[in-house]
């Protein structure tokens, strides 16, 4: 490959990562005021709101210091994610491609497991007042148990973090080795090959299943209605964010609204076979697919409560079963 | 009696989870804690105090009316309840016999409220369940109450409708105010039809609060747990039928079995028909003639007591007059009796649970704080 054609290639994969950053940035909006707010009957925020304006405004705003253990490893793990949620889609831009260990399922995986793992950390450093004891021994009338050590509420979140890799990414990644059972290969470029020469997967069995799995897997990593039990306002409000402000927090909105239109360009390339590229017309798929799945999520969420452990379990039980049956058929 | 579900005292209980007195899945600012063993709650406590205004200290020795528009701001859902059941200690304690015309409006204001009230548990309990869009939908429904009390009071919270005597003269119901609240009882019933509709066939939504927050018929009675809460355990108590106000109405006492959260869900749902069926039969049989008789005249009386049935179940007010003001007020309202039983749901349940299972019992903290005396102090 001459110089020239690195550097062309270099500008091309910047171009369409700012592009889908800018995209990603509507995302959240879109779900909440074109399709909640819709069901919902009321106006909504306005579309810039939860995706723009809302970053924006918190990068003016003064920081204070998050009350954790480790600051600044607290306060690092926003831009861990953002950077791990750019890896993620840089792995699957097709000029990427000649970097087999990055642009491979194993790699997007790893990264994704090591974006849920920042949410185990964030959980257990963050220490917000909202269940802070006072300095000396709380002796409130009545206390039944004046023993009992105090817990955060952010605690609950980490360990349900924990939970949710233990259990609950099984949909997703077993959603991600369809094409890999399909395709008997782990490497995007045989994936996305495979599927220019036998056609879209989403178009067999196999891959009609897997995308209802891939979109179960979606909506439980992003933590939305009804599995996000991680930031469930019942009780842990906000779970492991509780302690972000001004640019922290801004990057965190960010990195949410980027790594929904990051999960629906790795759905249109592992299932439709159309990577991400600025100079081709495929990429109208990834942005239709990264609206669509919004759209749907959206809706899911707006007719659902959350999810306890109660009723997560039969649903990731079922679902990774899908997953299985679904590979199974691929592989036949 | 032994209760299994409840800890020994001396049980080392691992983990407390604090909960407020600010936390968003709670509509007023009290204080939970919550003593869990993996996500489980094995205790609970509640503790309130955090709005206390001392209003029954704020009432000694007001003149027996402006004491009473105070009760009105004790409650910001069941203003109505306050200042009606203030009003009726003086008349009881005086003597007064009210127009009949001016109970029955009085019938109407606290059966209006309590659809507001009860489209205000649905929707807080449904946004506390996180599902939005049913909490959104009874909000809507919610509107049409409000608007009718703001049609008949001239405000949505404060009514300010019963005065010694009768009501105020500004809350006479035309033929036209009239027809506005029988189109809007006929709206109503259309929502909560569709509304219950949904609810009940929505297997999500079951799933999740279905034996949640279990409280017995025994612990129930033992905690004096009082209106639709008792009721959802299956024992038929409403005070409305013991109270002469409500004796020209027909209406049902409704009751579940399980006491579950589905059940006090269940409660509400279907007394809002049972209040429409009041109100319907008030319209229809209100009779002409004055709504306010002034010809009575104050004179010293001893403690007098009053209780009403309110959205949340029994109202308590009492006081004495002395030289036309009033003297030794106390105030317990339904969410005081019902602390017990919030505390008891609780147990045995997931974390994530544990406000639905306060939610259900439909507390009123903030009324509850404004009024408590604390004694012993």
């Amino acid at each position: 490959m001459s110089n020239i054609t690195i550097l062309q290639g270099t500008c091309v994969v910047i171009s369409t990562l700012v592009l889908s950053f800018i995209i990603g940035t509507i995302l959240p909006g879109f779900e909440r005021k074109f399709v909640q707010a819709r069901i919902q009957q009321r106006i909504g925020p306005p579309v810039t709101s939860p995706g723009i304006m809302a970053p924006l405004k918190f990068l003016f705003k003064k920081n204070l210091n998050p009350n954790s253990p480790a600051p600044s490893l607290y306060k690092s793990l926003p831009f861990i994610c953002f950077l791990l949620v750019g890896l993620i889609f840089l792995s699957l831009t097709p000029q990427m491609y000649f970097f087999e260990a990055l642009a491979s399922i194993i790699a997007i995986i790893g990264f994704l497991k090591v974006e849920e793992v920042a949410y185990v950390l964030m959980g257990s450093l963050s220490k917000s007042v909202m269940s802070l004891g006072l300095p000396f021994p709380d002796l409130a009338k009545g206390a039944a148990h004046p023993d009992s050590e105090r817990s955060y509420l952010e605690d609950i979140s980490s360990k349900r973090a924990f939970r949710m890799i233990a259990f609950g990414s099984f949909p997703l990644y077993l959603a991600l080795f369809i094409p890999v059972a399909i395709s008997q290969s782990i490497y995007l470029a045989d994936i996305v090959k495979y599927q220019q020469v036998n056609g879209p997967l989403i178009f067999t069995l196999a891959g009609i299943i897997g995308a209802i799995v891939f979109f179960i897997g979606y909506m439980i990593l992003l933590n939305e209605y009804p599995f996000n039990i991680l930031k469930a306002k019942a009780d842990v409000i906000e779970g492991p964010y509780m302690e972000y402000s001004s640019k922290y927090r801004a990057v965190l909105y960010l990195t949410k609204g980027f790594l929904m239109f990051t999960l629906g360009v790795l759905f249109s390339v592992l299932f439709i076979g159309v990577p991400p590229n600025i100079l081709s017309w495929g990429i109208l798929v990834n942005i239709a697919i990264a609206f669509i799945f919004p759209v749907l999520m959206g809706i899911l969420s707006a007719f659902s409560p959350v999810f306890t452990y109660r009723q997560f379990y039969p649903v990731v039980l079922v679902t990774s079963l899908l997953g299985v049956l679904a590979i199974v058929v691929g592989l036949i | 009696m032994v209760d299994e579900k409840k800890p020994n005292k001396h049980d080392v209980i691992e983990t407390e989870i604090p909960m407020g007195t600010v936390h968003p899945a709670a509509l007023e600012p009290y204080r939970v804690r919550l003593f869990v063993e993996d996500e489980i709650v094995k205790e609970a406590e509640i503790t309130v105090g955090v709005n206390h205004r001392g209003i029954e200290r704020i009432m000694e020795g007001l003149p027996v009316e402006k004491a009473n528009s105070l009760t009105e701001k004790i409650c910001g859902i069941c203003s109505n309840a306050h200042i009606w059941n203030s009003v009726l200690v003086a008349e009881k304690g005086l003597g007064i016999e009210i127009p009949e015309r001016a109970n029955y409006i009085r019938i109407i204001m606290e059966e209006l409220e309590r659809l507001h009230s009860h489209f205000l548990y649905l929707a807080h309990g449904s946004e506390v369940l996180g599902h939005e869009t049913f909490s959104m939908r009874a909000f809507y429904i919610r509107e049409t109450a409000m608007e009718l009390l703001r049609m008949i009071g001239g405000n949505r919270v404060q009514y300010g409708a019963s005065i010694i005597g009768g009501v105020r003269p500004r809350c006479e119901l035309n033929e036209m105010k009239l027809q506005k609240i029988a189109e809007g009882m006929d709206e109503i019933e259309k929502g909560i039809t569709k509304f219950a509709d949904r609810f009940v066939m929505d297997p999500i939504v079951m799933s999740r609060i279905e034996g949640i927050g279990v409280i017995p018929q025994k612990q129930a009675i033992k905690l004096e747990v009082t209106g639709p809460t008792l009721r959802a355990t299956g024992v038929a108590q409403d005070l409305r039928e013991k109270m002469k106000e409500y004796e020209p109405f027909d209406f049902n006492v409704i009751t579940q079995d399980d006491g579950d959260v589905k059940s006090n869900i269940l409660m509400r749902v279907l007394e809002i028909p049972e209040s429409i069926k009041i109100i319907r039969q008030a319209i229809k049989n209100i009779p002409s003639g004055p709504v306010v008789d002034r010809s009575w005249e104050i004179f010293d009386c001893d403690t007098i007591k009053s209780y009403i049935e309110v959205p949340r179940g029994t109202l308590y007010h009492s006081y004495a007059i002395e030289d036309g003001r009033v003297r030794g007020t106390v105030i317990r309202t339904p969410s005081m009796s019902n602390i017990g039983a919030m505390q008891y749901a609780c147990i045995g349940d997931h974390i994530t649970d544990a406000q639905l299972c306060i939610v259900q019992c439909d507390p009123c903290f903030t009324c509850t704080d404004r009024a408590i005396k604390i004694i012993n102090l």
